[in-house]
């Protein structure tokens, strides 16, 4: 498939729509914070399960790092470069808990020897996350924790990178779709999925429409802002479209 | 290019993404819409710059003279903010030495405390973990830390 543009591979999205959050956020739009949470909340989440930590540090953690995005607002990083910089700051966030709670001990026996302060907050270059070194078709959909080696490396980082922005923009295409689909596909990808009997009995329309309908409401998924631009900034990493 | 996946990948994609979303419970969600509350506040964000407990090169000289000694530094672009736990109290001095006010809040409440003309306070009990401190001088300059569990 041809694409026409070319951009600089960037960390982060070409959906306008989402690539202007953090400005309106920092012009004091609430709703644009909320939405910069809700897309990247379950990437913060994740990294945080490569950890031991209970509820209590996970709020620490949260707190901490959508705080210092909170200071971050309105300056740089680049909103392309901002789910680098927040997946970077959890990780720290989630070292120093882990650390502190591990208490004192003797220096040189800490398994993960990066020290919490390794990653200043202001200083996070995007560069740094090998984003671009992760064949997009290589990243495993279901990253469980890593048990051997450091729990979060800069790898399993650029893979958290890669599928918070490929997920945030599937969860906005779903909200794009026109009114009919929504529920349409909502029922297919719950869980578990519903049959069609019970979608044909919950939505009103005969059972061999369905896939007609499942068609045309994922033809119109692909032709969504946030796809289109979620293909865009991938186009030029490794495993992109070789034709491009 | 995600714009050739045929429609059971598509599918399963989509399937994978509202799992996700699903997997975070509501209230990290709501931890971090709250964070907002902060934006355009007035305070510059102090970052933990020193602990005790985690800074290697301490570590060892705190083990062999007292290991229940805890400090930790807060640093901003214009002041610090020493703590070390003593006791029942948490001890406290702000560098460069000035007088002003402490707020200490928790989830729950939020108490104030006197900060004398050589920096120093004294907060007792010890706030709930986790908590945050916040500090404005008689000049003026404000400066809150991150969030802190002791």
């Amino acid at each position: 498939m041809g694409l026409k543009a070319s951009r600089p591979g960037l960390a982060g999205h070409g959906d306008p729509a989402a690539a202007a959050l953090p400005a309106r956020a920092a012009a004091g739009d609430q709703g644009a914070w909320d939405e910069i949470v809700e897309r990247y909340a379950p990437m913060v989440w994740s990294i945080c399960t490569r950890f031991p930590l209970s509820d209590r540090d996970l709020e620490d953690v949260a707190q901490n790092v959508w705080l210092q995005l909170v200071e971050q607002l309105g300056k740089p990083p680049e909103p392309a470069a901002l789910v680098g910089w927040l997946a970077a700051a959890t990780r720290r966030e989630c070292r120093r808990v882990v650390t502190a709670a591990r208490g004192p001990e003797p220096p040189g026996t800490q398994p993960d020897a990066v020290p919490v302060d390794a990653v200043p907050v202001d200083a996070v270059p995007v560069d740094a996350v090998p984003v671009d070194a992760v064949p997009v078709d290589a990243v495993p959909v279901d990253a469980g924790p890593v048990d051997a080696g450091p729990v979060a490396d800069d790898a399993v980082l650029g893979e958290e990178i890669i599928m918070a922005e490929r997920h945030a923009a599937l969860r906005a295409a779903l909200a794009e779709l026109p009114a009919p689909c929504q529920p349409l596909i909502g029922m297919l990808v719950s869980d578990p999925p519903h049959s069609d009997a019970a979608i044909s009995t919950a939505l009103g329309i005969p059972a061999e429409s369905i896939g007609p309908r499942l068609a045309r409401c994922l033809e119109w998924m692909r032709e969504s802002s946030a796809l289109l631009g979620l293909a865009e900034a991938g186009a030029n990493r490794p495993g992109g479209d070789p034709g491009a | 290019m995600r714009n050739d996946w045929d429609d059971e990948q598509l599918l399963a994609e989509l399937r994978e993404a509202m799992r996700a979303r699903r997997a975070v419970p509501s209230w990290f969600v709501g931890t971090g819409k709250s964070a907002y509350a902060w934006h355009n506040i007035d305070a510059e964000l102090a970052q933990l710059t020193y602990d005790s407990q985690t800074d290697a090169d301490r570590v060892a000289v705190v083990r062999s003279e007292n290991a229940s000694i805890r400090a930790l530094t807060f640093t901003s672009a214009h002041l610090s903010i020493e703590l070390e736990v003593a006791g029942d109290s948490l001890l406290g001095q702000v560098i460069p030495l000035q007088a002003g006010t402490l707020e200490a809040r928790t989830k729950a409440a939020v108490t104030t405390s006197p900060v004398d003309e050589a920096g120093f306070f004294a907060l007792e009990p010890i706030p709930a973990s986790p908590f945050q401190l916040r500090f404005r001088a008689t000049d003026g300059a404000y400066v809150m830390t991150g969030w802190i569990t002791l």
